[in-house]
Parts: structure tokens; C-alpha cells; sequence
């Protein structure tokens, strides 16, 4: 019996041969348990070498492995063939990125937008090592876990019609991220962080589509940490209108 | 066209449209004020105006977009408010039926209110 094969097409640019992108079309050996990143390595390895895309820990954990299958941003690594078999998986680079060469987008926007709303702990002073640690409760840490989750995947930002739309948007990931640490108790960086977040580019670009969200592997859900993050910026604004005496953190 | 090209973009451009029939029903809110003000005649007018078969389907039809609308700020509402029980966070849906059924109760309340006068 012949082995059972599905076709995968895969959206090829490469600049040495021209502007324009093109697909190439691939039969792969199928079995059940192969996700779609299984059949970009059998083409690597077996039928074409000069394919180019992303890869590490093929286990949903490194966030390096996303593309567009099937117009949809999901992470290769987990996401099965037998969900579309028999019918042809078309596989290409994120959307909403330039693209350098065949599955591989560039990613220098986001990584630049990251760290604008510095994704770490910001002490005013810090303790000393033998005043021991930052110790946190249980329900201190579970103020900011969903959002520390994130795999900087970029998959919400190819989701984003607003980034689409937009370029300068902050976008999704970062947004999550910067209220991942401003929730921390460890943290005393609030306030730098909302004067990126609290811009026409920042939070108040959202439209709240939510597609973010949907498309997210980590369920960070980056679309309820930006209109939270509008919540609170707003109901603090409101409260300094009315009472200018508190502390500002 | 962004909003036409994938199912969840056309879901999000028809609840931003819907909300242009909560601005519609101000005006007929309005038109309503307008008549009270200008006497009798006039709110009788408008009262007329309210019982043509057009304005009948209009008001069906802003009612139908009013609920879709309502509708969908339950769901988008249910991922911002975020309940907590101690250490556990009250699910989505819970959130939801509590707002559904706090919605329900108000409209009851103002029923009753209108059945009264």
C-alpha cells in the first residue's frame, strides 16, 4: 500500500531571485501525530533544503515557531496535520511583518517595542543581598501569573488589525508584559512604564477586536490586559482629579 | 476593508455598528422631549409618528441591534472585570449570568415601574 501523504503549501520569498513571493508545493509522508512543523522539517531535511523558517524547542515553550497556517497565526509545534488532512496546509510568515526570507519575518519592530515598556523588575533603590529576598504571597503572585506566561510568540501581533493598521501601535504582547510587571509587588517602575502605555499609540489605540487574544497559546489573554490597563489608568486619573493629595507610585 | 475579511472581524464591525442604533434611540428620545415641550399637539404628533407601521419596524430593528449590542459588552465585560474569591477567580460565565441576571432585574424593576404609572 502506498504511504499516506498530505500537501503542504509553503509561501516562499527569497530576495536573490526576485521581489515577488511564490508558493512551492510539497507532498509529505502523513501520520497522525505530525504537526505542521514536523512537515517543514521533513521538507528541510528530505526534499528541500534551501527552505527557510524558525525553530527551537518544538514544544510550545521558546515562541519561535509561528506562522500563518491556513490564514491563522499559530505556533507550528502545536498545531496538528490531521486537523486539515486530507486537504492541502498552506503555510506561511507571520502577517503584519516584513519578511526576510521565505518563513522568516523580521522581528526587530516588537523587539524595539518590548523594550520600551521595560519587561523587568524596577527597584527605586535596591536591597542588599544579605537583606534577603523579595518575598511575595501566593495571591501577590497570582495578580500577574497569566501574564507572565507570554512567549513573545508574536502570534497576537499578526492578529492585530489595529498593528496592521497602525505600525506604531505598542501592540498586544508588549502592553501584556508591561502590566505583567507593574502588577509584580516587587516592582516600583509603574509609573515609567504608563507614560509609554498611556499614549494615542499605547493602550488607547486598541479597538478591542480581541483577536489577540483568541490566537494567544499561552492563554495571556494581552486583550484584557490592555482595557484593564485602561481601567486603572483612567480610575487613577479620575481619583488624582479629585484627591491630589495621595502617593504616586 | 480589513473588518470584512475574516469571521471575527466581521463580528467586531457589527458590534461597533449596533452601537450607531443606541445613538438612534437617543434621538427618537429626543424627538420625544422635543414634542413634550412644544404642548400638546405636538406630543400627539409625536405619538402618531411612534404608531406608523415604518417607525414600528424601525423601533423592532433598533431594538433587535440594541440587544446584540448589550449583548456582546456582557461577553467583552466578563474579560475585564475579573472576580476574586480569596485566591479563586470567579469564572467568565459566572460573571456573565450574574450581569444577565442583574440586567434582567432592572428591566423587570423598570417594568413594573411602567406598569404602575
Amino acid at each position: 500500500m502506498a504511504e499516506e501523504t498530505t500537501t503542504l503549501r509553503v509561501a516562499r520569498y527569497r530576495p536573490e531571485r526576485g521581489p515577488e513571493a511564490y508558493v512551492d508545493e510539497f507532498d509529505v509522508p502523513y501520520r497522525e501525530d505530525m504537526v505542521v512543523l514536523d512537515a517543514l522539517n521533513y521538507i528541510k531535511d528530505d526534499l528541500d533544503g534551501s527552505l527557510t523558517y524558525r525553530w527551537s524547542c518544538r514544544m510550545g515553550v521558546c515562541g519561535s515557531c509561528g506562522m500563518m497556517v491556513n490564514g491563522v497565526p499559530r505556533l507550528t509545534c502545536s498545531t496538528f496535520l490531521r486537523e486539515f488532512h486530507p486537504k492541502p496546509v498552506v503555510v506561511e510568515p507571520l502577517e503584519n511583518f516584513p519578511v526576510i526570507r521565505d518563513l522568516v519575518v523580521d522581528i526587530t519592530d516588537f523587539l524595539e517595542k518590548l523594550r520600551e515598556v521595560k519587561p523587568w523588575v524596577i527597584r527605586e533603590e535596591e536591597k542588599r543581598v544579605e537583606d534577603g529576598e523579595y518575598l511575595q504571597t501566593p495571591e501577590e503572585i497570582d495578580r500577574y501569573k497569566q501574564f507572565s506566561m507570554c512567549i513573545n510568540c508574536m502570534l497576537c501581533y499578526s492578529a492585530c488589525p489595529v498593528y496592521a493598521q497602525d505600525p506604531e501601535f505598542l501592540g498586544p504582547a508588549a502592553i501584556a508584559l508591561a502590566r505583567r510587571y507593574s502588577l509584580d509587588s516587587r516592582d516600583q517602575g509603574r509609573s515609567q512604564r504608563d507614560e509609554v502605555l498611556g499614549v494615542d499609540t499605547g493602550i488607547w489605540d486598541c479597538t478591542f477586536v480581541g483577536e489577540c487574544s483568541v490566537v494567544c497559546p499561552k492563554d495571556v489573554d494581552p486583550a484584557a490586559a490592555i482595557q484593564r490597563t485602561k481601567v486603572d489608568t483612567t480610575t487613577r486619573g479620575m481619583l488624582a482629579a479629585v484627591w491630589p493629595f495621595q502617593g504616586r507610585t | 476593508m480589513w473588518w470584512l475579511r475574516t469571521k471575527a472581524y466581521r463580528r467586531f464591525a457589527a458590534r461597533e455598528a449596533t452601537s450607531l442604533f443606541a445613538a438612534a434611540f437617543s434621538l427618537v428620545l429626543l424627538l420625544f422631549l422635543f414634542g413634550l415641550s412644544r404642548g400638546r399637539q405636538a406630543y400627539e404628533g409625536f405619538l402618531r409618528w411612534l404608531e406608523r407601521p415604518g417607525t414600528v419596524v424601525l423601533s423592532a430593528v433598533i431594538l433587535a441591534a440594541i440587544l446584540y449590542h448589550a449583548g456582546t459588552w456582557f461577553r467583552l465585560t466578563s474579560h475585564i472585570l475579573v472576580v476574586r474569591l480569596g485566591r479563586l477567580v470567579v469564572p467568565r460565565k459566572v460573571v456573565i449570568s450574574g450581569l444577565v441576571a442583574l440586567w434582567l432585574l432592572v428591566s423587570g424593576l423598570v417594568l413594573q415601574l411602567y406598569a404602575r404609572f
